[in-house]
């Protein structure tokens, strides 16, 4: 008796394994997959909010910059919304979920539990630092530590931002096991209510393919270095030549 | 039938049947491109490079206007023609393509790859925007989202 009671505890308690490989859930219909969920008209951004978001959207110009077509990382909470239709991989840990977005093989690690990076040794960056707790079956994030920033739709969130994430497990009325987000992002500097996001992701059944952007930089610019050294010219191409080669096909 | 569909079947022969992918790219920086006309070019395959985050091709193209030279085209980003069936090699240097593409606005050489059939085998992307993965009708190409 004993036994059975201890194992009926351990089961209890046992939270669930997002483990595995997601895509964008189809079951039902989603909000926009790029952006904040919802109609931008109505987040509630505050004066300065609005100011950031008119002057983001001069500063991409109508030929619609953005970050990740410079191979820069999409960030959280936007790497959420799956840009693009690309997959995305969980791996638990008791101590650590980290997630990786397929587009530019972006991470971001969750630290479950006590063992936590002290807020002074925590430098910002896009993904954020994420402490995260087991609330029953959800687990419950925190993120900060962010480097301001937009997501696709130009919706800001600044360095002051806390979002609130909650992660869990369930299955839709076809039996397909879905996994939930839910974001609330706090900023009292673009918002002045708390917006909270969803998505929702389904088993993916492939793999995960290499996807690197970067290195292509790199490549071009050791063939651009190439062509000068069997032309016997000074090889003295530099990366700011290979932008210009590619600006110049634009 | 898609009208896509349509306009690919009848350029590249009934027997071509488009792979019909759910996929886009979120990245590109394509508002250069008309994603409401569709054309198709057909030459031969100088360069194809499928990479991240877009593909690019070099095609040699001839037509009675401007003669034949070089027109460069770009592409979804390698996961996506891996998913939609690409294989490696299966475009070479040489290779005699046909590609349907959504042109430039400017009306330059150039253009956005949609579908393409080599050696008897099409790859199709569908009708959907390279930045936000949503399906693009006619109208909808200036979205910002």
């Amino acid at each position: 008796m004993l036994i059975s009671a201890a194992t009926a505890t351990a089961q209890e308690s046992a939270p669930p394994d997002f483990t595995g490989v997601w895509t964008t859930y189809t079951g039902a219909p989603q909000g926009r997959a790029s952006g904040f969920a919802g109609p931008r008209a109505n987040l509630p951004l505050t004066e300065e909010g609005r100011r950031r978001v008119e002057e983001y959207q001069r500063l991409v110009g109508p030929e619609r910059l953005n970050a990740a077509a410079h191979c820069a990382t999409y960030g959280v909470p936007a790497m959420m919304s799956l840009p693009g239709a690309y997959p995305i991989e969980f791996i638990q840990k008791p101590d650590q979920l980290t997630i990786i977005f397929e587009v530019g093989n972006e991470t971001r690690r969750i630290y479950i539990g006590d063992r936590q990076l002290p807020p002074e040794q925590r430098i910002p960056s896009r993904a954020g630092y994420s402490q995260g707790r087991w609330e029953g079956d959800v687990l419950v994030v925190e993120t900060t530590d962010l480097l301001d920033g937009q997501d696709q739709a130009a919706n800001p969130y600044s360095d002051q931002a806390r979002i609130e994430e909650r992660f869990s497990l369930g299955v839709d009325a076809n039996g397909t096991k879905v996994l939930t987000w839910q974001a609330t992002i706090h900023d009292p500097v673009y918002y002045t209510a708390p917006v909270t996001i969803e998505r929702r992701y389904e088993p993916y059944d492939g793999f995960i393919l290499p996807y690197t952007c970067q290195d292509e930089l790199w490549y071009e610019l050791l063939e651009m270095r190439r062509a000068q050294m069997q032309a016997g010219e000074p090889i003295t191409a530099r990366m700011s030549d290979v932008y210009k080669a590619r600006e110049e096909k634009e | 039938m898609s009208n896509i569909l349509k306009k690919v079947a009848v350029t590249m022969g009934a027997s071509a049947l488009l792979t019909w992918g759910t996929i886009a790219t979120a990245h590109h920086s394509a508002a250069q491109f008309d994603f409401s006309q569709r054309v198709t070019i057909e030459g031969i395959v100088k360069k194809w490079n499928v990479v991240n985050p877009h593909t690019s091709a070099i095609i040699e193209i001839t037509d009675e206007k401007r003669g034949t030279r070089d027109a460069e085209y770009e592409g979804h980003s390698a996961s996506h023609f891996y998913r939609a069936g690409y294989t490696r090699d299966m475009v070479k240097p040489g290779d005699k393509i046909a590609i349907l593409i959504a042109p430039r606005h400017d009306g330059e050489d150039g253009g956005f790859i949609q579908a393409f059939t080599v050696n008897g085998k099409t790859v199709g992307f569908g009708n959907l925007s390279p930045e936000t993965g949503r399906r693009l009708d006619s109208s909808a190409e200036s979205s910002s989202e």
